[in-house]
């Protein structure tokens, strides 16, 4: 598994997907965000919802291809065949994309703190810490049920726009909802990513223990739903692809 | 080859995808040291067939014997998606194929498995940039790294020029020799003609003729297998 782990995690570095969405994209929009709106306040926002962006198109919107083109091109068949079982191959793989996100956000973490001075605590690190190895695994999850979904590489992207994007929206990661309609406040507590941002703007300038025990626990049940639901909808080819009434033939 | 031992035997397969039967009543075996072709049109059930002999799909009727207990750890694939992981090089995509036997294998090891299908100047060549021979030899590469007992190979020699049909064939050719199993589903007659000790052909799920390539064209009076390909499946 260890040989598996290493080689997905230097081919990351090489696949411009992965280049372009957890490591330009988040330094861009921390940069970017960050000189435009000079608001006090506002850096420590950006930096939790940079980072929880960077899991969202990581694991959430990089993984559904991923998957997608191993069960396309037999690799999940092939690991029927072999003797690493293939929870052992997707453990790995996703061990790989949490060891990326980890580095990067580790390097946005000090990018915020020399550009813009927001200097988490040592607690706050290691509540951010937390949150990202669930946060990972949690949309890991959802980027395989995505993947599951999709036959091809147009399916997988409108069902993975479809599923990040609604929750980007309807979160906090770059503006408060305080202002917005209510529908869209309740629409928030609906999904994983709302209380990933809050579990990580608790870890960047802290809030009330019980709102963070709150965030954690709410991201940790939409983390056992999804990894089941990605368990229950897992194929090994496109001959098994089940909820075919959602997907074109 | 007739007295050669048997490594599976599938008796009466039969796998379904809703209202569509698929394989329907298949029964086959695959003997030691042997090369069988599986043959017949598109959508004949080849792909299926194999991949309950495999085990990789569950019938919903029939049995899958292997002879030995072991022997499924034994059993090399080659699927017809190459390379199977674009972006890594040749040697990284055989890394993979090593960790997937669980095999600690050094790079100098995995160099002469690539040498061997002649792949040794491209170690360090990304596998999508491969020739269509090249990545095919590589994909077998892989299927090989765990110096299988038996051998499945998914349309080897698939769109790829008459040189690197002819390559991939003469590795083929050289593994037989060597007294591995060989199993492959081609499209390519003369190719079939060539390697095959036993052929093994299948049309609408179900097997229409098996034989040797010489009974075969005896027993259906035909001049070569492409006459008796067309005359089986006119149907």
């Amino acid at each position: 598994m260890f040989a598996v782990f290493r080689t997905l995690l230097i081919g990351q570095f090489r696949d411009a997907h992965t280049l372009f969405w957890t490591i330009l994209l988040p330094f861009a929009l921390l940069i970017g965000l960050g000189l435009y709106f000079d608001e006090p306040g506002y850096a420590e926002r950006l930096l939790a919802g940079v980072v929880a962006v960077n899991i969202l198109f990581g694991p959430g919107m990089v993984t559904p291809f991923q998957v997608m083109t191993l069960r396309n091109r037999g690799v999940f068949k092939l690991l029927r065949a072999a003797s690493l079982p293939t929870s052992a191959f997707i453990a790995a793989s996703a061990l790989a994309r949490t060891a990326l996100s980890l580095v990067v956000g580790a390097c946005l973490v000090a990018a915020s703190a020399v550009g813009f001075g927001v200097k988490p605590t040592i607690p706050g690190l290691a509540l951010m810490l937390f949150a990202l190895l669930l946060g990972s695994v949690c949309f890991t999850a959802v980027g395989f049920i995505t993947g599951n979904l999709a036959r091809n590489g147009s399916d997988t992207s409108m069902i993975s726009n479809l599923v990040c994007l609604p929750m980007l929206f309807a979160s906090e990661a770059f503006y408060s909802l305080e202002h917005a309609p209510q529908w869209v406040k309740i629409a928030s507590l609906l999904h994983p990513f709302s209380h990933f941002v809050d579990l990580l703007s608790a870890a960047v300038h802290g809030s009330r223990q019980a709102d963070t025990w709150a965030s954690a626990a709410a991201l940790a049940g939409f983390t056992a739903v999804c990894l089941a639901v990605a368990a229950a909808t897992f194929r090994w080819d496109q001959e098994g692809v089940r909820f075919r009434f959602l997907v074109k033939d | 080859m007739a007295n050669q031992p048997v490594l599976i035997r599938a008796a009466s397969l039969v796998k379904r995808y809703g209202r569509r039967t698929v394989v329907d009543g298949i029964s086959l075996s695959v003997n030691a040291g042997e090369v069988l072709a599986v043959i017949g049109p598109n959508g004949a059930g080849k792909s299926t067939t194999l991949d309950l002999i495999l085990r990789l799909r569950t019938p919903d009727e029939g049995t899958v014997e292997y002879a030995e207990s072991h022997l499924r750890r034994r059993i090399g694939v080659q699927l017809q998606s190459t390379p199977l992981f674009p972006g890594f090089t040749a040697l990284e995509n055989m890394r993979l194929a090593a960790a997937f036997h669980r095999l600690r294998l050094r790079d100098a090891e995995l160099l002469r498995r690539l040498a061997a299908c002649g792949l040794a100047d491209e170690a360090k060549t990304d596998a999508a940039r491969l020739s269509g021979g090249q990545q095919k030899r590589l994909a077998i590469a892989m299927a090989l790294v765990h110096d299988p007992k038996l051998l499945f190979l998914d349309e080897p020699t698939a769109a790829l020029d008459p040189r690197a049909r002819r390559e991939v064939r003469e590795l083929i050719g050289s593994l037989a020799e060597g007294g591995t199993s060989v199993v492959f589903t081609s499209h390519e007659m003369e190719e079939v003609h060539r390697l095959a000790d036993r052929i093994v052909f299948i049309g609408a799920g179900r097997i229409l003729a098996e034989g040797t390539p010489e009974s075969l064209l005896d027993a259906y009076h035909a001049p070569d297998l492409e006459q008796l390909y067309l005359r089986l499946t006119a149907g």
